[in-house]
């Protein structure tokens, strides 16, 4: 859920009445009118309105409107206005996400407008990479982006735990969870725990499927991860919780795919939530005690599971009224130093070289800790896998069902794997 | 003709703004649902007629489907009557003549005023989360709670319990029927002696009849609609385990977030046809329980 804040309702306001004062048509003659869409927290939706508002000044014949609703709403929003037909010109999206919207047409490629309206000279390669798909690029990426567990540094300290005194950031196996996370729980105050419970977690399998030498997918678009995997993965959660690190069952069952308000290390019911690496900005804005980040765990094998992905994308769309204009503005949305400047890193770290540069005498103590954690993770990372086949959204929301009823313990662990596998089968034939 | 606009004109006058809504801009939607019903669309591309495909799915093989008929059955079975017999007992105390009756009128019909609001289901999750108001109170009296919100052999109850306290509008529809029911007949059973729940039966149920009938029908089709409280209460995805996966849920999920536009509307012809026969049903057995005054 988004907040209206008093800034907002006053811009709203204001270009109402400013849009009404001057009349409809003399106004859309002279300017373009660009709709920006993203997803966002109360932090980025703050730089994001903040970063328009520079844009416009800098564009007088170009208006951007700022639309924002939390990850939870956004893509039945606009799946609704892909219905309608009217998009905003510009939207964001994830990696996960994005090849589905692809293949159905929704998002427009950009290569006629590279060298005109967008410039990529200051763009990484991987970066440019990861936009490509079928040899057309469809999308500047905002961010780079891993899975990053974040702990609370207090927390840990009052159990007598800090980064390098047995506990290695970034090499942590499951084993280390577990005596970490008992020792946070018992160091704590009643119903405080060590960790969030990651049964249900699909990001942390994910991981786990790669840790194991498997792949998600196959290239004949089933599902790679095996029953074996899940039982012992399901089982290295149970064990935790067990043990007293992690919440009681029913009380993680409560908390799949929640909002960042909820997870745990917010509420402060847990001490470590394993999330994305750019939602380390936005958790610290929300904690008093310093936030900490860590890769996710790792067998003891320590093949690499997680990977570096782009965070977020900016694309244009079928809808877009003005192709030139919002390709002018997703260019400075990624180039122009004033405005990367206020958006920071709380995307993600930025792919421009030059916009990296410019930021770091600025960072804060969060944004820091998020580029030295790319620093720390380097060379342990597994390669971007290929993008995912259509019907991947709906096999993880398959898996966190399933997972709930392993939370909840309603069948064996080798029935629910086993059921997934053929849902995860049936969801992928049937796209 | 002229007999007929005598008799019916006046109603069909104070129609027109239903009229007007219903044939400029909800007959267009419901066609179209319909013929998409027999399509594969995926919202983005045009829809491709596939027959009856999607109805033969739901009804061979979709797992899904069937949990969501069970839930909403179950929701409705377990929240028109006791939302009835509440609304009913409440109508009952009120129709005492207490003082500052208006009073207790609005305040008891508030909750149905927030009616549908996700305003009122996002305070029902702070109510039975966990750590709620419920399972504190509770622990005054040494009992732990459980998870109501997210132990599926409990969640639903939570639904039903919201549907409950919004009695309002049946409760006045029930007070405006107590009221004319005349009270010589009261009078006549208390020189005959009958006792209170003798009353009750014969007289007050009895020439209720029509309002209760009214209200269930009415409730029913709106339980059986119910969206927005399991959608906020469930993080718009039914869940814990698919316990409040309602049809309106599923259907939702199916359109927006997969993309499957076709069979999303070949489940809500489903829905209104469920509430079609059950509607008629009601009708049909309504012919042995209601009686109207103008039939006497």
């Amino acid at each position: 859920m988004t907040q209206l804040t008093r800034r907002r309702f006053m811009q709203t306001t204001a270009a109402g009445a400013a849009a009404s004062a001057l009349g409809g048509r003399a106004f859309a003659q002279d300017t373009a009118q660009i709709r920006h869409f993203w997803w966002g927290n109360p932090e980025r939706d703050r730089r994001t309105f903040a970063v328009i508002d520079i844009f416009n000044e800098a564009h007088p014949n170009i208006q951007v409107t700022g639309e924002t609703v939390g990850f939870g709403d956004y893509f039945p929003k606009l799946t609704t206005q892909i219905a309608g037909g009217n998009m905003p010109d510009v939207i964001q999206h994830g990696y996960g996400a994005i090849f589905e919207y692809i293949e159905r047409g929704a998002i427009l490629p950009l290569d006629e407008y590279v060298g005109n309206t967008i410039d990529l000279s200051g763009i990484d390669d991987s970066a440019i990479q990861a936009g490509t798909f079928d040899g057309q690029l469809y999308a500047l990426s905002i961010g780079a982006n891993a899975h990053m567990a974040m702990y609370n540094k207090a927390m840990y300290e009052a159990a007598g735990i800090t980064a390098g005194d047995g506990f290695d950031p970034y090499g942590w196996t499951y084993d280390d969870v577990k005596r970490i996370a008992v020792a946070v729980s018992e160091a704590t105050p009643d119903g405080v725990y060590g960790t969030d419970d990651n049964t249900a977690n699909w990001q942390n399998f994910s991981d786990f499927v790669v840790q194991r030498g498997g792949q998600l997918y196959n290239e004949d678009d089933t599902i790679g991860a095996t029953v074996e995997m899940l039982v012992e993965y399901w089982n290295i959660w149970k064990d935790i919780r067990d043990a007293g690190g992690a919440p009681p069952g029913p009380a993680s069952a409560g908390l799949v795919s929640a909002d960042m308000a909820d997870w745990g290390i917010v509420t402060g019911q847990t001490a470590t939530t394993y999330q994305w690496s750019n939602q380390l900005v936005g958790v610290q804005a929300l904690l008093q005690d310093p936030v900490g980040a860590a890769m996710f765990p790792n067998t003891a094998d320590m093949v690499p599971g997680s990977y570096v992905q782009p965070s977020q994308f900016i694309c244009l769309t079928r809808d877009t009224s003005n192709a030139e204009a919002a390709t002018t503005y997703m260019n400075a949305f990624v180039n122009m130093t004033e405005m990367t400047n206020v958006l920071g890193l709380e995307r993600g770290i930025p792919a421009n070289t030059e916009a990296r540069n410019a930021l770091i005498p600025t960072l804060t103590e969060a944004e820091a800790a998020s580029v030295e954690y790319f620093d720390g993770i380097r060379g342990k990372t597994a390669e971007l896998p290929p993008p995912f086949p259509s019907g991947a959204n709906e096999v993880e929301e398959t898996y966190k069902r399933v997972a709930t009823g392993v939370l909840l313990e309603q069948s064996s662990m080798e029935d629910a794997a086993q059921d997934f596998i053929d849902q995860a089968n049936f969801v992928l034939s049937r796209n | 003709m002229q007999k007929f606009l005598r008799k019916s004109g006046p109603a069909y006058l104070f129609l027109t703004p239903w009229f007007l809504g219903f044939f400029c801009l909800a007959l267009g939607p419901i066609l179209a649902s319909l013929y998409l019903s027999f399509t594969k669309y995926d919202i983005i591309n045009p829809p491709v007629w596939q027959g009856l495909a999607n109805y033969e799915f739901m009804f061979c093989c979709d797992r899904r489907f069937k949990q969501a008929f069970s839930v909403t059955f179950a929701f409705v079975f377990l929240s028109v009557p006791l939302k009835l017999a509440f609304a009913l007992g409440v109508a009952m105390v009120l129709d005492k003549g207490i003082r500052a009756i208006g009073w207790y009128r609005a305040l008891f019909y508030l909750p149905s005023i927030l009616g549908g609001s996700i305003a009122v289901a996002i305070l029902w999750r702070q109510l039975f989360d966990y750590n709620g108001v419920v399972n504190s109170f509770l622990r005054i009296f040494g009992i732990e709670g459980e998870y109501w919100l997210s132990d599926p052999n409990y969640s639903l109850y939570t639904i039903v319990l919201l549907a409950i306290w919004q009695f309002g509008s049946p409760m006045l529809i029930f007070l405006a029927g107590l009221r004319a029911i005349p009270q010589d007949l009261y009078e006549a059973a208390e020189i005959d002696a009958a006792g209170k729940w003798r009353q009750f039966f014969s007289i007050t149920i009895p020439m209720l009849a029509p309002v209760i009938f009214f209200n269930l029908v009415l409730q029913m089709i709106e339980a059986f609609k119910s969206f927005t409280h399991a959608f906020v209460i469930s993080g718009g995805n039914g869940a814990p385990l698919d316990s409040l996966l309602f049809i309106t849920l599923y259907l939702y999920q199916e359109a927006f977030s997969y993309f499957r536009m076709g069979y999303a509307s070949a489940l809500a012809w489903v829905l209104l046809l469920i509430i079609a026969v059950f509607t008629a049903v009601a009708f049909w057995t309504s012919k042995y329980w209601v009686h109207y005054e103008s039939d006497r």
